[in-house]
This record gives structure tokens, sequence and C-alpha cells, in this order.
């Protein structure tokens, strides 16, 4: 039962941190066809920051949350505009700023931090009985959080004037910029965003597990994944993708112990984009 | 074209009698020196490094190949391991000599890379890079998953070495494999299988529609890439005499493609120098240890930006550069100035 | 009969791009393929030349089905085509792009062209003094060693049919070799096409220009991909009503 519980929970945490980091790294993808390789990089960046600001500087957790957000996210805006945007469609030139930025972010990491063990404060304590189970008030919040960032994205892609135009943006790049819509802003908003979500995934996953140089190379595979099964354009591809991605990784180490559950994982994923390379919910990406 | 016109073509120089005798003799000066290394360098350390060069030159350069047909293939690392690892199990387990699992080991890698080129020949070049990308994770799994075949996470132990061990030996042998795999590999794109790769880039319209097979030929250069790429790591294998997963994963593919497109991915000697370059800046930078991916990571972005065909374009940039310099000074002089 | 097309037809989805088009092409004819745009014209070369696979019906070139066959094999059949917004080896020069294009004759084998035999060596002499030809024949060679990307539109054209002849095709199949061309470019080619027909080979063009009927045996018109109407040139003029309809009353210069 306990273990139930504690698969269930880790699958929802999963998932969600999956879909949230999934959903930053879809928007530069789907827009300007730019796959932000560094995104894991990032993410692993924020979960630094986030306990630099906690311990070394003495913030509030939730405070330091917030505020790594927008540093991040500033730190994307500056990516956009100097590292991708002159570059679009130009995918060698991509690939090599971001090996050069994950470079100096995990050599930066690395130095500073070192190879210890750290990782971020739980964001909640105790335990909550329910009956004869029992969850960690941790787990709880960090599913909590995502779940409102899921919220908030899927209300600002669809509701907001920006999210509709990023939209606009990624079914027709060059009809939306006929259209009037402002791409450059729009897309610096994009990575803004993405990034500030990233870094919030990494100080969560940070607490709840820990934190590590090569955290991101992890989560850029999954981000991976899940980006390229979705398909160009589509939102809840990503939802569904990463359900099924959270669900396979809590579930195979139960069944199947290590490497072999993630080589079955993997290869699934090669079969899928053998049969359907843009995606099964998504279109082509416009490179 | 009147002098007046600006031009962004900048046409190369016509072979004048003298520089075609200059490279033939750099190239001879080089052949000496590099020859004679072992006897010029005294220490096993720096042969250990230029033996490790080598082998990359050559998955660098046949890295390089297999971009030749407009595919980006992001899992070369992961074919050296396959290579490596091959070779390895084979020496171990089988007892085999390395005459016999190196070339084997090579072989098998080219088949299994074509046979997983075939299906995804026909992906978009996006598609392709990032299948392959999934590709080569998964062979890293495998590898780690593999028990005592294997040697799993730990690593794999126990691989015969070759010339009982003597550095010297290693170097002239892996130096004779890097000359007889480039040789190879230039004879392969510059002839007219090359210009069938190319003219598949160039647009694969046009090429199937003169009668080119673009899936065959294109399975052809992975092939062929990975034939090299299995070469290398089986030969790693039996130099390091121990193998470790986290060796191919895709960070080693990253520096790869990095060692390609630094040097430059338009020409042959591009990956060449790319390799030699980002091996010898952190051992010259061997004072700043953990701060060296810094200078690999800022020269990687000086080439972005200010040497978008890498490094091997920098002689004629400087010269471009140069020529216009002294048209300058000839406008400053005709206008009196 | 050289090429029939029998019922063939195309399906994207809900849009039907050919629609259950019948035509014949007798050898050492010139038959024109006219059609508003969008009317199917590519879409039908794209279909007999593999570049499409199509969702219903068949295409028997000199008595064998090629259908859905893919588009070496249907270059290998005797088949050569230029493209409407005419893609080209962009880097490289223009004798290469020709060059390049003999791949099938004469077919070296992998193993003579790795390592340079003689047979190689002679079919590659053979291929440069087969380029020089083609090249002098459509007037680039003065340019043969620009890059094809460097080349004004209408040398860009000259060179796509330049490309499309080094196949050896029996049946030629050109989608708007006229466009963008000025009136001696024009005269030039409209030469060249007869001239290629008298060496036997048959043609199908596709174009918006009525200039081009003039050259042709027969005139086949296509609009909303099916066949409206078709006979000589003659006749489909004088089926004016019809045609005014489908261009609006819009006569090519």
């Amino acid at each position: 039962m306990a273990l139930v519980v504690a698969t269930v929970t880790n699958l929802l945490i999963l998932s969600s941190m999956y879909i949230v980091v999934a959903l930053g790294f879809a928007f530069l993808f789907n827009m300007l066809g730019i796959p932000n390789f560094a995104h894991g990089a990032i993410y692993m960046l924020g979960g630094y920051i986030g306990l630099a600001l906690i311990s070394a500087v003495g913030i509030n957790q939730w405070v330091a949350l917030i505020l790594t957000a927008v540093v991040v996210g500033a730190f994307g805006l500056f990516l956009e505009r100097f590292c991708f945007r002159p570059f679009v469609g130009d995918f060698n030139r991509i690939v090599m700023i971001c090996v050069a930025v994950i470079v100096i972010l995990q050599t930066g990491v690395n130095i500073i931090a070192g190879t210890q063990i750290l990782s971020l404060p739980p964001f909640a304590l105790g335990i909550l009985k329910v009956g004869p189970a029992s969850v960690s008030y941790e787990r709880i919040v960090t599913f909590a959080i995502g779940a409102v960032l899921l919220g908030i994205i899927i209300w600002f892609v669809n509701r907001t004037k920006w999210g509709k135009q990023m939209q606009a943006i990624s079914q027709d790049r060059l009809g939306a910029s006929l259209q009037g819509i402002n791409v450059h802003r729009v897309s610096a908003l994009a990575s803004f965003i993405g990034c500030a979500l990233a870094a919030i995934a990494g100080c969560l996953i940070g607490a709840y597990l820990n934190l590590g140089p090569f955290m991101g190379d992890f989560m850029l595979v999954k981000v991976l994944i899940l980006a390229i099964l979705a398909g160009a354009g589509s939102i809840s591809g990503i939802f569904i993708a990463g359900l099924i991605l959270g669900t396979l990784d809590s579930a195979l180490p139960v069944l199947i112990s290590g490497a072999a559950g993630d080589a079955i994982a993997v290869g699934i994923v090669v079969v899928l984009m053998l049969i359907r390379p843009q995606g099964f919910f998504g279109h082509e990406v416009e490179m | 074209m009147s002098d007046n016109q600006l031009s962004t073509y900048i046409p190369s120089e016509p072979a004048t009698a003298r520089s075609r005798l200059i490279k033939p003799a750099i190239l001879a000066g080089l052949v000496v020196i590099i020859a004679l290394l072992p006897l010029l360098l005294g220490s096993p350390y720096l042969l250990h490094i230029l033996i490790l060069t080598l082998i990359y030159i050559i998955a660098a350069v046949s890295l390089r190949t297999i971009t030749i047909s407009g595919q980006f293939p992001l899992a070369h690392g992961a074919f050296m391991g396959i290579g490596a690892y091959l070779a390895g199990m084979a020496s171990k387990h089988l007892g085999w000599s390395p005459w016999l699992t190196i070339p084997l080991a090579a072989l098998v890698t080219m088949g299994i890379g074509m046979l997983i080129g075939y299906p995804f020949a026909r992906l978009r070049a996006l598609y392709y890079a990032l299948g392959s990308l999934f590709f080569g994770i998964g062979v890293v799994y495998i590898i780690q998953a593999g028990g005592t075949w294997t040697g799993g996470y730990s690593g794999l132990t126990g691989i015969h070495p070759m010339f009982g061990g003597s550095k010297t030996a290693y170097y002239y042998f892996f130096l004779g494999l890097a000359i007889v795999s480039l040789l190879a590999l230039y004879r392969f794109e510059f002839s007219r299988i090359g210009t069938n790769l190319k003219a598949i880039a160039q647009s694969h319209l046009v090429a199937s529609s003169v009668g080119i097979n673009e899936g065959w030929f294109r399975v052809l250069a992975v092939g062929v890439g990975c034939f090299f790429a299995g070469l290398a790591g089986a030969g790693y294998a039996h130099y390091n005499m121990v193998l470790s997963p986290a060796s191919f994963n895709f960070m080693a593919t990253l520096w790869l493609v990095m060692y390609v497109l630094i040097g430059g991915i338009d020409s042959f000697a591009g990956p060449i120098v790319g390799t030699i370059i980002l091996i010898l800046i952190p051992e010259f930078a061997r004072g700043l240890k953990e701060y060296s991916p810094f200078l690999s990571a800022v020269l990687l972005l000086i080439v972005v930006y200010l040497m978008p065909k890498g490094l091997v374009s920098l002689p004629s940039l400087v010269r471009a550069w140069y020529s216009e310099r002294r048209k300058g000074k000839k406008i400053a002089h005709v206008s009196g100035n | 009969m050289f090429l029939e097309i029998k019922g063939l037809t195309k399906q994207f989805g809900g849009l039907t791009a050919v629609n259950r088009f019948d035509m014949y092409v007798s050898e050492g004819e010139i038959v024109g393929l006219i059609g508003p745009n969008g009317a199917g014209k590519t879409t039908l070369f794209n279909l007999i030349t593999g570049v499409l696979r199509p969702t219903k019906g068949r295409v028997i070139f000199d008595g064998e089905d090629i259908t859905g066959k893919k588009a070496h094999i249907v270059a290998q059949r005797g088949i050569g085509r230029t493209f409407q917004l005419n893609p080209l080896f962009a880097n490289f020069t223009v004798l290469e792009n020709v060059s390049a294009s003999f791949h099938l004759h004469p077919k070296s084998s992998l193993f003579d062209i790795y390592f340079s035999t003689k047979t190689y060596r002679r079919n590659e002499a053979y291929i440069l003094e087969q380029s020089l030809e083609i090249l002098k024949l459509v007037g680039l060679e003065k340019v043969k060693d620009e890059l094809a990307k460097n080349l004004p539109h209408g040398y860009q054209k000259m060179l796509g049919i330049a490309r499309a002849l080094a196949v050896k095709p029996k049946l030629l199949l050109l989608d708007e070799p006229i466009a963008g061309m000025n009136p001696d470019e024009i005269d030039f080619t409209m030469t060249g096409i007869r001239k290629t027909r008298q060496q036997g080979t048959t043609i199908v063009v596709v174009e918006h220009n009525m200039m081009i009927m003039n050259l042709c045996d027969r005139v086949v018109v296509i609009n909303f991909g099916q066949k409206v109407a078709e006979g000589t040139p003659e006749e489909v003029r004088k089926n004016q009503e019809v045609i005014q309809a489908y261009f609006g009353g819009e006569h090519a210069a």
C-alpha cells in the first residue's frame, strides 16, 4: 500500500515537473524551431541559484523561488536575444551555442559547488495520514505547485493575448508577423517564461530529490522526448506524453531494475519516432 | 566584374607556381615531425595525449563524412562505444586477438549503423538528429544494463593490450590507422560517391530525379561513418584496456560534434584541426585545471560569432581582411588623400 | 502509347488535387499541359515521377507499370524532368551540376568509383565531354565554372533543362520551362525543345504561357485536377470560351 502511494505521488510529481520544463522548451521550439539543448542546464541553474539565495543570502525559500525564476528568466531573455535570434534556422550554430552554454554553466556550477550532494530545504514538512496511507506534505506541496504552474500556463496560452500570439506564431511564423504580431517580443517573453519555469522546477526537484551539476542532462532527455513525441504546437500532447513518461519512470524502476528499464523506455521512443517523427499530436516543426 | 562592384563572393586565389611548392613542402615537414614525434617528446604522457588525439581524429572525420549527405547524426559517441565494447568483450570473454577484434568490431558497428540508419534515412534533418540522439542514449543504457557481459556501470576491465603496452608502438599503430582511415575517407568524399552525397544534401528532389537513390546513399554514408567510429572505439578499447559507459554518452557525442563544427564542417581538414585544438587546449591550460572547459566554450562562441565556417576559414578570413585594407589604402591614394 | 495515365487520383486528406485523370502521349510527340495555377499540373508530374504516390490509378511508361515507383527508379526508366521552382545543386558549379546528373549514364559501380579503376576514369572522361556538349547546347558553356546559385534566373532555368537532359531521357517532362525568361531566352528555349524532339525525345510541357502551344502537337487542358479539354492547339484555342472561363480572359503575353 505504502509502495502504491509512494509510486503514485512520485508519478504525479515527476510528470508535472517534466511537463512544466518541457513546455518551457516547447515554447521556443514550436515558435522559432529552436531546439534549446541548454534548457536542461537552465533547469539545473535554477536549482543552484535557488539554493544559493536560500543558504548564502538567507532569504525565505518561497521568496527565493520567485527570485530565482526572475533571474533565470532574465538569462532566458539574454539567450533569446543574443544567442538564438540571430541564428534562427541555422541548426549547426544553435547546437554549438547550446553546447557552449551547457559547458559554461556546468563547469561554473562544478567549480562553485563541487561534487558534494546538495539539496534545497523542503518546501513543507510533516506527514499527512489518510486512513492506512500516509503522504509527506512535501510531496503534496510540490505537486500542488506543479499543478498550479500548469494551470497558469494553460490559462496564459489560451486566454491571454500573448498566449494566442504564441500559438499563431507556432502555426505560421511568417503569416503571424504579416498580421502585425511582433514575433521578437513574443519570443522574448516566451523565453523568459520558459526559463523561469525550468528554474522553478529545478528548485522543486532540488528540494524533493537533490541537486547535481549534471541533473540538467537527465532532464534534457525527458524534455526532448516529450517535445518530439508531442509534436510542435500541441500543449495537450505534451501533457499526455508527460503523464506517460512520468508513469514509465515511476513504475518501471519498481518492476525492472536500473538501466534496463531506461533502455526500454528510450527504445520505445525511438520506435515511436520512426513511426511518426513529427509527433502524435502537433505538426512538424518549421525551422 | 569591375573593381567597383561589391562582391560578397570571394574567389579563391589561383594557384601560382610558388604556392604550389609551399603546400607540399609544409606537408613534408609535418610528416617528418609527426613520424619522429615519439623521439622528440620525452614524456609518455604527451604520447598518450597524441594517441587520444589520433583516435578522436578518426572519429571526428568520420562523423563529418556522414554530414556530407545532409544529415546530422548525434550518436557518434555511442557508435564509438559499440565498437569499443564489441572489441573489449571479444577480447575479454573470448580471448580474441586485437588484430581480429578491431576490424570485426568496426564491421559490426558499420552493420548496426546501416541497420539503424535505414529507417532513419527518410527523416528530415532535425528529426534525424533527435532520433539518433535518443538512439545514442539508448545504447549507453544498454551497455549499463549489460551485467557481467559489459561490466555495467562500473565498466569493462581486462581487455588485452597490444604491443606489450608500449606507448611508442601504440603511437605508430594509431598513426598508421589514422592515415589509412583519413585516406579512405578522403577518397570516399572526393569520388563520385561523395559528389552524389553532396548532391542529395543540396536538393534531394533533383538528386532523385537524375537517378540517385538517396536512401541507399544516405545509408552508405552512415555505414562508412560508423565503420570508422567503431574502428576508433575498438582501438581505444585495446589501448585503454578499460572501458566505461560514461565515455560514450551524449556529452562524448557532443564533444565530437564540437570538434567538427569548431574546425569547420565544410572542409575535410576541419575536424582534424578542431580535434587537435580542442584536445590541446585543456593540456596547455593545465594550470587552469577545472577552468579549462571554459576555454573550450569560449572558443566555441568565438567560432559561432566570428568564424562561422570554423577555424579552417581563419587563413582566408585574414586574407580577405588584408585585401580589404589594401583596397582601402588604394582608394585613399587614388583620391589624393 | 508511350506514356499512359489511367484514372490517376491524388488526395491529400480532404483535398483532391488530381481527379481520375486520363492522358496518353505517343512517342515523339510534344504534348502541352495547360491550366491555371493550382490546377494540378505539377502534382501530376510529381505523381508520374514518383515524388508523390497516387491514391488511385496507374501510370504506364513504355509498356511498364511504373505507378508509385520511387523517383530514382523512374529516372532509370528514362523519364527526366525539370521543376517549377527550379531547385539546383546551388553550391556546385554549372559544370558540376550537369556532370553530377550523369549518375545513370554511364553507371560506374561503387567498386569502380572508389578504387578509380580504368572503367571509372573512362566513364568520368566521357561524362565530362558530354557535360560540356550539353552546356554548349543550352548556351551555358561560358559560365561553366560559376556557382549555380550566382547565376541570373534565366540561366538557372537553362541549367535545370541541361540537367534534365543529362539523364538521356526518352520522355522529358518540362515544368514551366520558360517562366521568368526574357523573349530571347524564350526563343532559344523553344528552339532547343524542338531540337530535342528531333533527336527522338518525347516531351510533355507544362506552361501558362500560350506561346508554348505553337510547339505542341497536342494540348491537354487541366483544371481542378481534371481533364477539361484535349486536342490540337487550334482545336483547344477554338475552345476559347472554355479557356476564357478558366483563365478569366487573360492571355499571356
